[in-house]
Protein backbone atom coordinates (compact mmCIF):
# COMPACT_ATOMS: atom_id res chain seq x y z
CA UNK A 1 0.00 0.00 0.00
CA UNK A 2 1.43 3.37 -0.84
CA UNK A 3 1.35 6.34 1.07
CA UNK A 4 0.18 9.77 -0.12
CA UNK A 5 0.07 13.26 1.52
CA UNK A 6 -3.92 13.41 0.44
CA UNK A 7 -5.65 11.17 -1.91
CA UNK A 8 -8.27 13.21 -3.68
CA UNK A 9 -11.52 10.81 -5.24
CA UNK A 10 -13.14 12.37 -8.07
CA UNK A 11 -15.33 10.75 -10.56
CA UNK A 12 -14.71 9.95 -13.34
CA UNK A 13 -15.84 12.14 -16.86
CA UNK A 14 -17.21 15.45 -16.95
CA UNK A 15 -16.63 16.39 -13.46
CA UNK A 16 -13.22 15.23 -13.21
CA UNK A 17 -11.91 17.75 -15.45
CA UNK A 18 -14.02 20.61 -13.87
CA UNK A 19 -12.73 19.76 -10.28
CA UNK A 20 -9.45 19.14 -11.54
CA UNK A 21 -9.56 22.75 -12.70
CA UNK A 22 -11.19 24.06 -9.17
CA UNK A 23 -8.74 22.24 -6.85
CA UNK A 24 -5.73 23.41 -9.18
CA UNK A 25 -6.94 26.83 -9.10
CA UNK A 26 -7.13 26.67 -5.62
CA UNK A 27 -3.54 26.31 -5.02
CA UNK A 28 -3.35 21.90 -4.92
CA UNK A 29 -0.51 20.36 -6.25
CA UNK A 30 -2.08 17.69 -8.46
CA UNK A 31 -0.37 15.37 -10.42
CA UNK A 32 -0.83 15.87 -14.01
CA UNK A 33 -2.93 12.83 -15.89
CA UNK A 34 -0.61 11.57 -17.93
CA UNK A 35 -2.19 8.15 -18.55
CA UNK A 36 -6.02 8.18 -19.77
CA UNK A 37 -6.21 4.57 -18.81
CA UNK A 38 -4.98 4.92 -15.01
CA UNK A 39 -7.20 5.24 -12.41
CA UNK A 40 -5.07 6.68 -10.04
CA UNK A 41 -2.78 9.28 -10.42
CA UNK A 42 0.06 10.60 -8.19
CA UNK A 43 3.36 10.02 -6.87
CA UNK A 44 4.17 8.64 -3.66
CA UNK A 45 4.38 11.00 -1.45
CA UNK A 46 2.54 13.79 -3.00
CA UNK A 47 -1.31 14.20 -3.90
CA UNK A 48 -2.76 10.76 -5.28
CA UNK A 49 -6.21 10.97 -7.32
CA UNK A 50 -8.35 8.54 -7.60
CA UNK A 51 -10.96 8.01 -10.71
CA UNK A 52 -14.32 6.41 -9.63
CA UNK A 53 -17.97 5.42 -10.18
CA UNK A 54 -19.81 9.07 -8.81
CA UNK A 55 -21.42 6.14 -6.54
CA UNK A 56 -18.05 5.42 -4.90
CA UNK A 57 -16.78 8.89 -4.18
CA UNK A 58 -18.32 9.06 -0.47
CA UNK A 59 -17.75 5.83 0.13
CA UNK A 60 -13.66 6.17 -0.12
CA UNK A 61 -14.08 9.42 1.91
CA UNK A 62 -16.64 7.94 4.46
CA UNK A 63 -13.80 5.08 5.18
CA UNK A 64 -11.09 7.61 4.80
CA UNK A 65 -9.34 5.80 1.93
CA UNK A 66 -9.24 9.33 0.18
CA UNK A 67 -9.66 11.96 1.97
CA UNK A 68 -11.12 14.68 -0.37
CA UNK A 69 -13.58 13.95 -2.51
CA UNK A 70 -15.40 15.88 -5.05
CA UNK A 71 -18.89 14.75 -5.96
CA UNK A 72 -22.85 15.86 -7.16
CA UNK A 73 -25.00 16.66 -4.14
CA UNK A 74 -27.53 13.83 -5.93
CA UNK A 75 -25.30 11.35 -5.28
CA UNK A 76 -24.98 12.30 -1.44
CA UNK A 77 -28.12 12.52 -0.96
CA UNK A 78 -28.79 8.82 -1.89
CA UNK A 79 -25.73 7.85 -0.44
CA UNK A 80 -26.70 8.33 3.54
CA UNK A 81 -22.72 8.61 4.21
CA UNK A 82 -21.72 10.76 7.41
CA UNK A 83 -19.36 13.67 5.98
CA UNK A 84 -18.48 17.14 5.78
CA UNK A 85 -19.41 19.07 2.82
CA UNK A 86 -17.93 21.95 3.32
CA UNK A 87 -18.17 23.74 0.27
CA UNK A 88 -20.54 24.09 -2.79
CA UNK A 89 -18.25 24.00 -5.60
CA UNK A 90 -20.89 25.21 -8.12
CA UNK A 91 -20.31 23.40 -10.93
CA UNK A 92 -22.24 20.04 -12.64
CA UNK A 93 -25.61 21.75 -12.22
CA UNK A 94 -28.63 19.27 -12.27
CA UNK A 95 -31.98 18.57 -10.68
CA UNK A 96 -33.50 15.07 -9.38
CA UNK A 97 -36.77 15.02 -11.17
CA UNK A 98 -39.97 12.88 -11.02
CA UNK A 99 -40.43 11.69 -14.74
CA UNK A 100 -43.96 10.43 -16.41
CA UNK A 101 -45.84 9.73 -19.50
CA UNK A 102 -47.19 12.73 -20.81
CA UNK A 103 -50.81 12.95 -19.30
CA UNK A 104 -50.62 10.13 -16.31
CA UNK A 105 -51.96 11.01 -13.50
CA UNK A 106 -52.42 7.82 -12.06
CA UNK A 107 -51.45 6.11 -8.81
CA UNK A 108 -48.10 6.12 -8.73
CA UNK A 109 -47.19 1.93 -7.79
CA UNK A 110 -43.61 1.23 -9.01
CA UNK A 111 -41.44 3.65 -9.47
CA UNK A 112 -37.52 2.72 -11.28
CA UNK A 113 -34.50 4.85 -10.32
CA UNK A 114 -30.73 5.45 -9.86
CA UNK A 115 -31.05 6.57 -6.27
CA UNK A 116 -33.13 4.27 -4.06
CA UNK A 117 -32.60 5.58 -0.64
CA UNK A 118 -33.40 8.93 -1.80
CA UNK A 119 -37.09 7.74 -3.19
CA UNK A 120 -37.70 5.70 -0.96
CA UNK A 121 -37.30 8.80 2.17
CA UNK A 122 -39.27 10.89 -0.71
CA UNK A 123 -42.52 7.96 -0.61
CA UNK A 124 -41.95 8.13 3.41
CA UNK A 125 -42.82 11.53 3.49
CA UNK A 126 -44.95 12.16 0.89
CA UNK A 127 -47.27 8.47 1.99
CA UNK A 128 -46.91 7.19 -1.17
CA UNK A 129 -46.82 3.50 -1.03
CA UNK A 130 -45.01 2.09 -4.12
CA UNK A 131 -42.23 -0.25 -5.04
CA UNK A 132 -38.90 0.97 -5.82
CA UNK A 133 -36.72 -0.67 -8.89
CA UNK A 134 -33.10 0.22 -8.61
CA UNK A 135 -31.24 0.51 -12.01
CA UNK A 136 -28.48 1.74 -13.43
CA UNK A 137 -28.31 3.49 -16.96
CA UNK A 138 -31.17 4.94 -19.37
CA UNK A 139 -33.94 5.34 -16.64
CA UNK A 140 -36.28 6.75 -18.88
CA UNK A 141 -36.78 3.28 -20.81
CA UNK A 142 -38.76 2.12 -17.57
CA UNK A 143 -41.57 4.72 -18.31
CA UNK A 144 -41.04 4.62 -21.93
CA UNK A 145 -41.88 0.83 -21.90
CA UNK A 146 -44.21 0.32 -18.78
CA UNK A 147 -41.55 -0.87 -16.21
CA UNK A 148 -42.62 1.68 -14.01
CA UNK A 149 -45.22 4.70 -13.71
CA UNK A 150 -42.95 6.55 -12.78
CA UNK A 151 -39.16 7.52 -12.63
CA UNK A 152 -36.87 9.72 -10.48
CA UNK A 153 -33.68 10.84 -12.53
CA UNK A 154 -31.34 12.87 -12.68
CA UNK A 155 -32.12 15.83 -15.49
CA UNK A 156 -29.34 18.00 -17.04
CA UNK A 157 -31.19 20.07 -19.93
CA UNK A 158 -34.28 17.80 -20.33
CA UNK A 159 -33.11 16.73 -23.60
CA UNK A 160 -33.24 13.24 -23.47
CA UNK A 161 -36.54 13.39 -21.69
CA UNK A 162 -38.23 15.33 -24.65
CA UNK A 163 -36.62 12.53 -27.00
CA UNK A 164 -38.13 9.84 -24.59
CA UNK A 165 -41.53 11.14 -24.99
CA UNK A 166 -41.39 11.74 -21.01
CA UNK A 167 -42.54 14.77 -18.89
CA UNK A 168 -41.22 16.38 -16.34
CA UNK A 169 -43.56 16.42 -13.68
CA UNK A 170 -41.43 17.82 -10.51
CA UNK A 171 -38.18 18.51 -9.26
CA UNK A 172 -37.75 17.25 -6.28
CA UNK A 173 -34.01 18.28 -5.61
CA UNK A 174 -31.87 20.66 -7.45
CA UNK A 175 -27.83 19.54 -7.60
CA UNK A 176 -23.97 20.71 -7.61
CA UNK A 177 -20.81 19.20 -6.92
CA UNK A 178 -19.99 19.58 -3.69
CA UNK A 179 -16.24 19.32 -1.85
CA UNK A 180 -16.72 16.25 0.70
CA UNK A 181 -14.42 15.36 3.21
CA UNK A 182 -13.65 12.79 5.88
CA UNK A 183 -14.05 13.51 9.64
CA UNK A 184 -11.16 12.10 10.96
CA UNK A 185 -9.01 13.93 7.40
CA UNK A 186 -10.67 17.57 8.32
CA UNK A 187 -9.00 17.38 11.57
CA UNK A 188 -5.58 15.12 11.20
CA UNK A 189 -4.86 17.12 8.16
CA UNK A 190 -6.41 21.04 8.89
CA UNK A 191 -3.25 22.33 8.01
CA UNK A 192 -4.00 21.05 4.76
CA UNK A 193 -7.63 21.37 4.06
CA UNK A 194 -8.47 24.38 6.20
CA UNK A 195 -6.76 27.13 4.09
CA UNK A 196 -8.16 25.05 0.54
CA UNK A 197 -11.52 25.25 2.06
CA UNK A 198 -11.60 28.83 2.50
CA UNK A 199 -10.11 29.17 -0.69
CA UNK A 200 -12.58 27.21 -2.28
CA UNK A 201 -15.14 29.07 -0.58
CA UNK A 202 -13.90 32.48 -1.48
CA UNK A 203 -14.14 31.22 -5.14
CA UNK A 204 -17.64 30.71 -5.11
CA UNK A 205 -17.84 34.37 -3.94
CA UNK A 206 -16.43 35.67 -6.93
CA UNK A 207 -17.15 37.31 -10.02
CA UNK B 1 -21.74 -20.04 7.54
CA UNK B 2 -21.82 -16.89 9.36
CA UNK B 3 -23.75 -13.77 8.93
CA UNK B 4 -22.64 -11.17 6.93
CA UNK B 5 -20.90 -8.57 9.47
CA UNK B 6 -19.95 -11.12 12.01
CA UNK B 7 -16.08 -12.27 12.02
CA UNK B 8 -14.04 -15.49 13.61
CA UNK B 9 -11.11 -14.72 15.38
CA UNK B 10 -8.03 -17.12 15.20
CA UNK B 11 -4.82 -17.26 16.40
CA UNK B 12 -3.05 -14.55 16.75
CA UNK B 13 -5.83 -12.35 16.35
CA UNK B 14 -7.85 -13.59 18.68
CA UNK B 15 -4.76 -13.54 21.20
CA UNK B 16 -4.86 -9.86 20.86
CA UNK B 17 -7.93 -8.97 21.15
CA UNK B 18 -7.99 -10.92 24.09
CA UNK B 19 -4.86 -8.84 25.26
CA UNK B 20 -6.36 -5.82 24.01
CA UNK B 21 -9.11 -6.16 26.46
CA UNK B 22 -7.44 -7.53 29.40
CA UNK B 23 -5.09 -4.41 28.93
CA UNK B 24 -8.06 -1.78 28.97
CA UNK B 25 -9.79 -3.59 31.33
CA UNK B 26 -6.61 -3.48 34.06
CA UNK B 27 -6.32 0.28 33.54
CA UNK B 28 -9.78 1.03 34.30
CA UNK B 29 -9.84 -1.23 37.47
CA UNK B 30 -6.53 0.55 38.61
CA UNK B 31 -8.59 3.47 38.24
CA UNK B 32 -11.64 2.35 40.25
CA UNK B 33 -13.50 1.11 37.95
CA UNK B 34 -15.69 -1.92 38.76
CA UNK B 35 -16.55 -3.93 36.52
CA UNK B 36 -20.35 -4.70 35.68
CA UNK B 37 -22.20 -7.51 33.82
CA UNK B 38 -24.97 -6.86 31.67
CA UNK B 39 -27.30 -9.58 29.76
CA UNK B 40 -27.03 -10.05 26.03
CA UNK B 41 -30.98 -10.04 25.67
CA UNK B 42 -32.98 -6.67 26.27
CA UNK B 43 -36.54 -5.79 26.72
CA UNK B 44 -37.57 -4.44 23.57
CA UNK B 45 -37.62 -0.64 24.36
CA UNK B 46 -39.15 1.77 21.49
CA UNK B 47 -37.41 5.12 23.77
CA UNK B 48 -34.39 2.80 23.10
CA UNK B 49 -31.71 5.38 21.44
CA UNK B 50 -31.04 2.35 18.63
CA UNK B 51 -34.65 0.95 19.39
CA UNK B 52 -34.44 1.23 15.40
CA UNK B 53 -31.20 -0.82 14.47
CA UNK B 54 -31.02 -3.35 17.27
CA UNK B 55 -31.66 -7.01 16.38
CA UNK B 56 -34.95 -7.94 17.70
CA UNK B 57 -36.83 -11.57 18.55
CA UNK B 58 -39.79 -12.66 20.03
CA UNK B 59 -39.98 -14.03 23.52
CA UNK B 60 -42.01 -17.19 23.80
CA UNK B 61 -44.78 -15.17 25.96
CA UNK B 62 -44.73 -13.47 22.40
CA UNK B 63 -42.71 -10.03 24.00
CA UNK B 64 -40.26 -8.37 21.71
CA UNK B 65 -37.03 -8.92 23.21
CA UNK B 66 -33.60 -6.93 21.83
CA UNK B 67 -30.07 -8.18 21.51
CA UNK B 68 -27.99 -5.67 23.19
CA UNK B 69 -27.20 -2.45 21.00
CA UNK B 70 -25.11 -0.19 23.79
CA UNK B 71 -24.20 -0.60 27.46
CA UNK B 72 -25.23 2.71 28.87
CA UNK B 73 -29.22 2.95 28.53
CA UNK B 74 -29.23 -0.75 30.20
CA UNK B 75 -27.15 0.33 32.69
CA UNK B 76 -28.13 3.16 34.19
CA UNK B 77 -31.78 1.68 34.00
CA UNK B 78 -30.61 -1.16 36.20
CA UNK B 79 -28.72 0.41 38.58
CA UNK B 80 -31.45 3.61 39.14
CA UNK B 81 -33.23 1.91 41.96
CA UNK B 82 -30.00 0.53 44.05
CA UNK B 83 -27.99 3.58 44.28
CA UNK B 84 -28.05 6.54 46.28
CA UNK B 85 -26.05 9.81 46.38
CA UNK B 86 -22.36 9.73 45.87
CA UNK B 87 -19.75 8.83 42.92
CA UNK B 88 -19.93 5.28 41.53
CA UNK B 89 -17.24 3.66 38.75
CA UNK B 90 -18.21 0.84 36.21
CA UNK B 91 -16.63 -0.28 33.39
CA UNK B 92 -18.31 -3.15 31.05
CA UNK B 93 -17.00 -5.09 28.15
CA UNK B 94 -18.82 -7.42 25.77
CA UNK B 95 -20.52 -7.66 22.01
CA UNK B 96 -22.92 -5.59 21.09
CA UNK B 97 -25.03 -6.06 18.20
CA UNK B 98 -26.67 -3.84 15.13
CA UNK B 99 -28.68 -4.88 12.64
CA UNK B 100 -28.27 -2.83 9.89
CA UNK B 101 -24.58 -1.31 9.80
CA UNK B 102 -22.55 -2.58 6.93
CA UNK B 103 -20.23 -5.04 7.00
CA UNK B 104 -17.02 -2.75 5.85
CA UNK B 105 -14.17 -1.84 7.27
CA UNK B 106 -14.06 -1.61 10.81
CA UNK B 107 -17.83 -1.51 10.60
CA UNK B 108 -19.72 -5.00 11.64
CA UNK B 109 -22.73 -6.10 13.34
CA UNK B 110 -21.41 -8.05 15.90
CA UNK B 111 -18.96 -6.15 17.42
CA UNK B 112 -17.24 -5.60 21.09
CA UNK B 113 -16.89 -2.55 23.20
CA UNK B 114 -14.90 -2.02 26.40
CA UNK B 115 -16.24 1.37 28.20
CA UNK B 116 -16.72 3.14 31.37
CA UNK B 117 -19.20 5.25 33.46
CA UNK B 118 -18.17 7.86 35.81
CA UNK B 119 -21.96 8.61 37.64
CA UNK B 120 -22.54 10.82 40.65
CA UNK B 121 -19.99 13.26 39.33
CA UNK B 122 -19.84 16.42 36.88
CA UNK B 123 -17.94 19.16 36.25
CA UNK B 124 -14.36 20.00 35.09
CA UNK B 125 -12.57 17.83 37.66
CA UNK B 126 -14.98 14.92 36.22
CA UNK B 127 -14.47 15.41 32.73
CA UNK B 128 -10.74 15.80 33.06
CA UNK B 129 -10.92 12.34 34.74
CA UNK B 130 -12.91 10.89 31.81
CA UNK B 131 -10.70 12.72 29.41
CA UNK B 132 -7.55 11.50 30.92
CA UNK B 133 -8.92 7.90 30.87
CA UNK B 134 -9.36 7.88 27.14
CA UNK B 135 -5.68 8.56 27.05
CA UNK B 136 -4.57 6.72 28.70
CA UNK B 137 -6.26 3.92 27.53
CA UNK B 138 -4.66 4.57 23.92
CA UNK B 139 -1.37 4.44 25.84
CA UNK B 140 -1.97 1.62 27.45
CA UNK B 141 -2.26 0.03 24.11
CA UNK B 142 0.46 2.10 21.87
CA UNK B 143 -1.72 3.70 19.98
CA UNK B 144 -1.15 6.73 18.56
CA UNK B 145 -4.34 8.85 18.99
CA UNK B 146 -5.27 12.25 18.71
CA UNK B 147 -8.54 13.08 21.45
CA UNK B 148 -11.04 15.07 19.65
CA UNK B 149 -13.25 17.25 22.49
CA UNK B 150 -16.73 18.95 20.92
CA UNK B 151 -19.39 20.91 22.59
CA UNK B 152 -22.64 19.87 21.30
CA UNK B 153 -23.90 21.82 24.26
CA UNK B 154 -22.89 25.16 22.85
CA UNK B 155 -24.19 24.40 19.88
CA UNK B 156 -27.82 23.26 21.26
CA UNK B 157 -27.78 26.28 23.82
CA UNK B 158 -26.94 28.33 20.21
CA UNK B 159 -29.34 26.94 18.25
CA UNK B 160 -32.31 26.92 21.33
CA UNK B 161 -31.45 30.80 22.04
CA UNK B 162 -31.69 31.47 18.03
CA UNK B 163 -35.52 31.97 18.30
CA UNK B 164 -36.07 29.66 15.17
CA UNK B 165 -38.79 27.43 14.63
CA UNK B 166 -37.79 24.04 16.30
CA UNK B 167 -38.20 22.04 12.64
CA UNK B 168 -35.08 24.39 11.55
CA UNK B 169 -32.99 23.92 14.24
CA UNK B 170 -33.06 20.90 13.28
CA UNK B 171 -32.35 21.46 10.05
CA UNK B 172 -29.56 23.79 11.04
CA UNK B 173 -28.04 21.49 13.68
CA UNK B 174 -28.05 18.86 10.72
CA UNK B 175 -26.17 21.85 8.19
CA UNK B 176 -23.45 22.47 11.17
CA UNK B 177 -22.88 18.78 11.83
CA UNK B 178 -21.37 18.51 8.13
CA UNK B 179 -20.01 21.65 8.35
CA UNK B 180 -22.30 22.72 5.38
CA UNK B 181 -21.76 26.17 5.18
CA UNK B 182 -23.45 27.32 2.13
CA UNK B 183 -27.18 25.17 3.16
CA UNK B 184 -26.70 26.83 6.66
CA UNK B 185 -26.34 30.46 4.98
CA UNK B 186 -29.78 29.60 2.66
CA UNK B 187 -31.51 28.28 5.75
CA UNK B 188 -30.91 31.89 7.94
CA UNK B 189 -31.51 33.69 4.78
CA UNK B 190 -35.03 32.22 4.70
CA UNK B 191 -35.97 33.24 8.55
CA UNK B 192 -36.09 36.70 10.87
CA UNK B 193 -32.65 35.55 12.69
CA UNK B 194 -30.66 38.74 13.93
CA UNK B 195 -26.95 39.14 12.86
CA UNK B 196 -25.62 38.19 16.47
CA UNK B 197 -27.42 34.51 16.14
CA UNK B 198 -26.52 34.45 12.38
CA UNK B 199 -23.45 35.38 12.81
CA UNK B 200 -22.72 32.33 15.88
CA UNK B 201 -24.20 30.28 13.94
CA UNK B 202 -22.36 30.43 10.73
CA UNK B 203 -19.14 30.67 12.71
CA UNK B 204 -20.17 26.91 14.53
CA UNK B 205 -18.52 24.62 11.58
CA UNK B 206 -15.12 26.74 11.13
CA UNK B 207 -14.58 26.32 15.04
CA UNK B 208 -11.89 23.45 14.80
CA UNK B 209 -8.58 22.81 15.77
CA UNK B 210 -6.62 24.02 18.56
CA UNK B 211 -6.33 25.99 21.60
CA UNK B 212 -7.14 29.10 19.14
CA UNK B 213 -10.23 27.83 18.47
CA UNK B 214 -11.52 28.68 22.43
CA UNK B 215 -10.17 32.31 22.22
CA UNK B 216 -12.69 32.27 18.77
CA UNK B 217 -15.46 31.17 20.07
CA UNK B 218 -15.55 33.54 23.10
CA UNK B 219 -15.30 36.45 21.01
CA UNK B 220 -18.49 35.44 19.52
CA UNK B 221 -21.89 36.62 20.84
CA UNK B 222 -22.62 33.89 22.35
CA UNK B 223 -25.85 32.87 24.76
CA UNK B 224 -24.94 33.18 28.53
CA UNK B 225 -25.32 29.49 28.86
CA UNK B 226 -23.26 28.48 26.09
CA UNK B 227 -20.72 30.60 27.65
CA UNK B 228 -21.07 28.98 30.24
CA UNK B 229 -20.34 25.59 28.71
CA UNK B 230 -17.35 27.09 26.88
CA UNK B 231 -15.96 28.19 30.44
CA UNK B 232 -16.46 24.88 31.84
CA UNK B 233 -14.51 23.11 29.05
CA UNK B 234 -11.70 26.14 29.16
CA UNK B 235 -11.60 24.27 32.84
CA UNK B 236 -11.38 20.61 31.96
CA UNK B 237 -8.33 21.61 29.34
CA UNK B 238 -6.35 23.02 31.99
CA UNK B 239 -7.09 20.29 34.40
CA UNK B 240 -6.24 17.82 31.79
CA UNK B 241 -2.88 19.24 30.92
CA UNK B 242 -2.75 17.47 27.55
CA UNK B 243 -3.19 19.35 23.89
CA UNK B 244 -6.43 18.10 22.64
CA UNK B 245 -7.87 18.83 18.94
CA UNK B 246 -11.22 20.82 19.62
CA UNK B 247 -14.47 21.10 16.93
CA UNK B 248 -16.58 23.28 18.81
CA UNK B 249 -18.76 22.68 15.82
CA UNK B 250 -19.70 18.84 16.88
CA UNK B 251 -23.17 19.33 17.02
CA UNK B 252 -24.16 15.42 17.09
CA UNK B 253 -26.80 14.64 19.32
CA UNK B 254 -27.36 17.63 21.27
CA UNK B 255 -30.61 17.00 23.02
CA UNK B 256 -28.61 14.30 24.55
CA UNK B 257 -24.97 15.23 25.53
CA UNK B 258 -25.32 17.77 28.03
CA UNK B 259 -21.69 19.15 27.85
CA UNK B 260 -18.54 17.43 26.18
CA UNK B 261 -18.60 14.98 23.68
CA UNK B 262 -15.41 13.22 22.36
CA UNK B 263 -13.62 10.92 19.72
CA UNK B 264 -10.08 9.83 18.97
CA UNK B 265 -8.39 9.57 15.71
CA UNK B 266 -5.06 7.63 14.87
CA UNK B 267 -3.86 8.72 11.64
CA UNK B 268 -4.41 6.28 8.71
CA UNK B 269 -7.37 4.82 9.94
CA UNK B 270 -10.76 6.30 8.88
CA UNK B 271 -13.64 5.45 11.55
CA UNK B 272 -12.81 6.91 15.57
CA UNK B 273 -11.70 4.33 17.89
CA UNK B 274 -13.04 5.49 20.92
CA UNK B 275 -16.22 7.48 21.65
CA UNK B 276 -18.42 8.91 24.99
CA UNK B 277 -19.29 12.33 26.35
CA UNK B 278 -21.10 13.81 28.88
CA UNK B 279 -24.59 13.17 29.57
CA UNK B 280 -26.22 14.54 32.63
CA UNK B 281 -30.11 14.44 33.42
CA UNK B 282 -30.58 11.88 30.12
CA UNK B 283 -30.17 9.13 31.88
CA UNK B 284 -28.82 9.81 35.45
CA UNK B 285 -28.36 13.13 36.86
CA UNK B 286 -24.66 13.80 36.66
CA UNK B 287 -22.69 11.16 34.38
CA UNK B 288 -20.37 10.96 31.58
CA UNK B 289 -18.30 7.77 30.12
CA UNK B 290 -16.89 6.77 26.59
CA UNK B 291 -16.43 3.27 24.92
CA UNK B 292 -13.41 1.66 22.67
CA UNK B 293 -14.33 -0.12 19.64
CA UNK B 294 -12.19 -3.20 20.36
CA UNK B 295 -12.42 -4.49 16.80
CA UNK B 296 -11.40 -1.10 14.94
CA UNK B 297 -8.52 -1.05 17.61
CA UNK B 298 -7.32 -4.34 16.20
CA UNK B 299 -7.75 -2.79 12.49
CA UNK B 300 -5.80 -0.05 13.72
CA UNK B 301 -2.66 -2.10 15.54
CA UNK B 302 -2.73 -4.25 12.62
CA UNK B 303 -1.94 -7.73 14.63
CA UNK B 304 1.49 -9.50 13.95
CA UNK B 305 0.81 -12.30 11.19
CA UNK B 306 2.42 -14.86 13.11
CA UNK B 307 1.65 -17.07 15.77
CA UNK B 308 3.48 -16.97 19.20
CA UNK B 309 5.83 -19.63 20.18
CA UNK B 310 5.79 -20.82 23.55
CA UNK B 311 9.35 -20.86 25.86
CA UNK B 312 9.35 -24.25 26.93
CA UNK B 313 8.98 -27.38 24.86
CA UNK B 314 7.79 -30.40 27.05
CA UNK B 315 8.71 -33.95 26.48
CA UNK B 316 6.35 -35.54 29.29
CA UNK B 317 3.16 -34.66 30.89
CA UNK B 318 5.38 -34.03 34.03
CA UNK B 319 7.55 -31.08 32.34
CA UNK B 320 4.13 -29.75 31.55
CA UNK B 321 2.91 -30.18 34.84
CA UNK B 322 5.67 -28.92 36.59
CA UNK B 323 6.57 -25.33 34.35
CA UNK B 324 3.29 -24.26 33.21
CA UNK B 325 3.27 -22.13 36.04
CA UNK B 326 5.69 -20.40 35.40
CA UNK B 327 6.25 -20.27 31.57
CA UNK B 328 4.46 -20.34 28.25
CA UNK B 329 4.93 -24.39 27.59
CA UNK B 330 3.39 -26.44 24.98
CA UNK B 331 3.58 -30.52 25.02
CA UNK B 332 5.27 -32.15 21.72
CA UNK B 333 4.29 -35.25 19.92
CA UNK B 334 6.23 -36.17 17.35
CA UNK B 335 9.68 -37.38 16.43
CA UNK B 336 12.10 -34.83 16.82
CA UNK B 337 11.84 -32.39 19.31
CA UNK B 338 14.42 -30.47 18.70
CA UNK B 339 14.10 -30.13 15.06
CA UNK B 340 10.67 -28.67 15.96
CA UNK B 341 12.02 -25.95 18.70
CA UNK B 342 14.58 -24.74 16.78
CA UNK B 343 12.22 -24.30 13.44
CA UNK B 344 9.74 -22.60 15.62
CA UNK B 345 12.14 -21.08 18.31
CA UNK B 346 11.35 -22.34 20.85
CA UNK B 347 14.19 -21.37 23.48
CA UNK B 348 13.97 -24.28 25.77
CA UNK B 349 13.10 -28.32 26.18
CA UNK B 350 12.28 -30.03 29.12
CA UNK B 351 11.68 -33.36 30.89
CA UNK B 352 10.26 -34.56 34.51
CA UNK B 353 11.97 -31.79 36.27
CA UNK B 354 14.90 -30.99 34.13
CA UNK B 355 15.61 -28.14 32.21
CA UNK B 356 17.71 -27.27 29.47
CA UNK B 357 18.62 -24.48 26.47
CA UNK B 358 17.86 -25.73 23.13
CA UNK B 359 21.14 -25.58 21.21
Amino acid sequence: MRRYLLTLALPKGRMFQEAYAALKAAGLDLPPVEDERALLHGREGGIALLELRNKDVPVYVDLGIAEVGVVGKDVLLDSGRDLYEPVDLGFGACRLSLIRRPGDTSPIRRIATKYPTFTARLLKERGWVADVVELSGNIELAAVTGLADAVVDVVQTGATLRAAGLVEVEVLAHSTARLIVNRQALKLKRSLLKPLIAKLRNRDRGP
Amino acid sequence: MIPEGTRFLLPPEARLKAEVMGRLQDLFWRHGYEPVELPALENYDPQHPLAERAFKLVDRTGEVLALRSEFTTLLAKLLRPHLGEGVYRFQYAGSLWLREADAELGRFREYTQVGLELLGATGPLADAEVLHLAFAALEALGVEGVVEVGLPSLVGEALRASGLPEEAQRAAQRAIHRKNLPELEELLSRYPVSPEVAKTLLALPDLYGEAEVLEEAKALPLPPRARQALVQLEKTLELLERPVLLDLGMARRYEYYSGIFFRAYTPGFGLPLLGGGRYDGALWPKAAGFALGVERLLEALKPPSTQEAPQVLALDLKALKRFAGEKRVELFYGEDPLAHARARGIPYLARGEEIWEVG
